[in-house]
């Protein structure tokens, strides 16, 4: 996650040349063929009258971009991605996506804000750095962190911290943020006897930090003269979590000395049943039940929490935070498509609650209004709730026996958000379609809980983020 | 935390709901020559996926639910 800013600079530019590369040279290359191919395009119904569909041999190109900002020199993150889907003769699909992101800026660490300056120091590797005394000044992204010499103890594997401070009255946050990520994953399917539809796939994430492996099957049987689908897919993971610094010791003090082990797995298992139905000739739904089981370290290694005195509420100590490392979670989702011509509604609804005590709704409405046989435009929102976990706490309360687990992750705590986005499409052909995407995201919380006490009842404890983003796409369809 | 016997008689609770609302919904449904809408594009519940994907991304980083149209988890470490 920790990344010197000038490698980190430079896979922003490589990212954002590569992503810059990818759409032009897709639209260009392709567009002399889409225009081949308008003759399929019939304008006077609005619709793509192709031979595009079951039975018939094409491939779906895909390639978008995502530019993501939070206010306040949060995290930004720009992310280009790309799928490739083959349809064969006979119900085949082959899949496969690519997908790269680059991300950086303060993060909340987890401790509450303070009337006091507040110092923090995490572990650093400083390549030839001396071990003589005196300080070194970053000048980095950092912004102002400085790298410390530790003095020595037993068993030490550094004797170089990076430290940062916090000014008074400001939430915590670790401006030394970076990390990029490549995933890759595919995925196959075909009928095969009687049974509608056989897939399986896979896929593959690396962080500089971080490393997923998925594998999936799904089986899908269709009745009902087409209008019924049933599926069940499985899912598994293993993740992987080396940590910058290595992994520390739940619930004891931060410090900038490098922790053993250096890295802990999860793995994760869970199924969906789904069901797909053509309820009338304007309506389509699909509801989903999962459920997922993730076992092993599931804790944020960066993310600490304030133990306050408990009487003034000033933070004494720093501990990095402890999450159970058993969670189950269960959801369902319901999507509704309606035509009614010429807007298309989609509506979403999910339920979802698991073992932490967590529980949310999720509300989610599109409506995408035709201006014209290639042109269309889709306001959209949703809303989002969720509860807090049990062992959320926004701060400890010093001389009180420890928790056996403990996170002031704002992303565990209770808390609204909204999206606001409104997308543009334009078909430039029969085959092509570009579209953008621009959106609005806004977390909304109790910055002051009623347990708050002393200075911590002026701070605002919620760290929830606001942030804008724009999605660029582009589709291409080819035989 | 739920207790194993509870959790097993939720899930096998909403499995055999929806395989009974799969069943009902054998007489439901446009007939073959009443599929020209739903057979356009623009009807598919995921037209989109590189788009859907990132903006699961988003909320899969800054919440504490993922999963639902999917599965649960993102594939990657952001949560």
């Amino acid at each position: 996650m920790q990344l010197k800013k000038k490698r980190a600079g430079q896979i922003r530019e490589s990212l954002a040349t590569f992503s810059a590369s990818l759409l032009t040279a897709t639209i260009a290359l392709h567009a002399d063929a889409a225009n081949a191919q308008q003759e399929y395009y019939n304008p006077e119904y609005g619709v793509r009258n192709d031979n595009f569909g079951p039975g018939i041999a094409y491939t779906e190109l895909g390639a978008a971009l995502l530019v993501y900002k939070e206010s306040g020199g949060r995290v930004q993150a720009i992310e280009p991605a790309t799928d490739l889907s083959v349809h064969g003769p006979d119900g085949q699909l082959l899949t496969f996506d690519l997908v790269a992101d680059a991300v950086s800026g303060a993060t909340p660490n987890g401790a509450v804000p303070s009337d006091q300056t507040q110092t923090f120091v995490t572990p650093v590797k400083i390549r030839g750095a001396s071990t003589g005394g005196g300080t070194t000044t970053v000048t980095s992204a950092s912004g102002g962190s400085t790298i410390i010499h530790l003095p020595s103890t037993p068993g030490q594997v550094t004797t170089s911290a990076r430290q940062y401070t916090v000014a008074a009255n400001l939430l915590p946050m670790d401006k030394g943020f970076h990390d990029h990520r490549l995933a890759f994953s595919f995925g196959y399917e075909q009928p095969i006897g009687g049974i509608s539809l056989v897939s399986f796939g896979g896929g593959y994430s690396q962080e500089q930090d971080y490393r997923a492996i998925t594998g999936n099957v799904r089986i899908a049987q269709t009745f009902n003269a087409g209008n019924t689908t049933v599926s069940l897919a499985l899912n598994t993971e293993l993740d992987s979590s080396f940590p910058y610094g290595g992994v520390p010791t739940p619930l004891t003090a931060m410090n900038g000395q490098w922790k053993t082990p250096s890295s802990r797995d999860k793995t994760q298992a869970g199924f969906v049943f789904g069901l797909t139905e053509a309820m009338a000739r304007r309506w389509l739904m699909e509801l989903d039940y999962s459920y997922d089981a993730q076992s092993g370290y599931m804790n944020d290694p960066y993310r600490v929490i304030s133990v306050v005195d408990h009487v003034t509420g000033e933070p004494t100590s720093t501990l990095y935070e402890n999450r159970p490392n058993k969670r189950t979670s269960q959801s369902l989702f319901w999507d509704n498509k309606f035509d009614l011509d010429p807007a298309i509604t989609d509506l979403s609804l999910r339920y979802y609650r698991d073992s932490w005590g967590i529980t949310s709704k999720t509300a989610e409405l599109s409506e995408r209004i035709n201006l014209s046989s290639s042109m269309y435009f889709e306001p959209s929102a949703r809303w989002y709730q969720q509860s807090s976990a049990n062992f959320f706490h926004s701060f400890l309360v010093g001389g009180q026996p420890l928790p056996t687990y403990a996170s002031s992750d704002t992303r565990l705590e209770n808390f609204t958000s909204l999206t606001y986005g409104l997308k543009l499409g334009v078909q430039l052909s029969g085959r092509t379609e570009v579209y953008v995407r621009g959106g609005y995201y806004q977390q909304t919380g109790n910055g002051h809980p009623s347990d708050a006490f002393g200075q911590l009842a002026d701070q605002n404890l919620f760290a929830g983020s606001k942030a804008a983003f724009v999605f660029l796409g582009y589709t291409w369809d080819f035989h | 935390m739920q207790s194993p016997i509870k959790r097993s008689v939720s899930i096998i609770t909403v499995c055999v709901a929806l395989a009974l609302l799969c069943g009902a919904c054998a007489s439901f449904g446009p007939k073959p020559w009443e599929k020209d809408l739903m057979a356009r594009k623009e009807m598919q519940l995921n037209l989109h996926p590189l788009q859907t994907a990132a903006e699961e991304h988003i909320y899969f980083s800054k919440e504490a639910s993922s999963g639902g149209r999917g599965f649960a988890g993102g594939g990657c470490g952001c949560n």
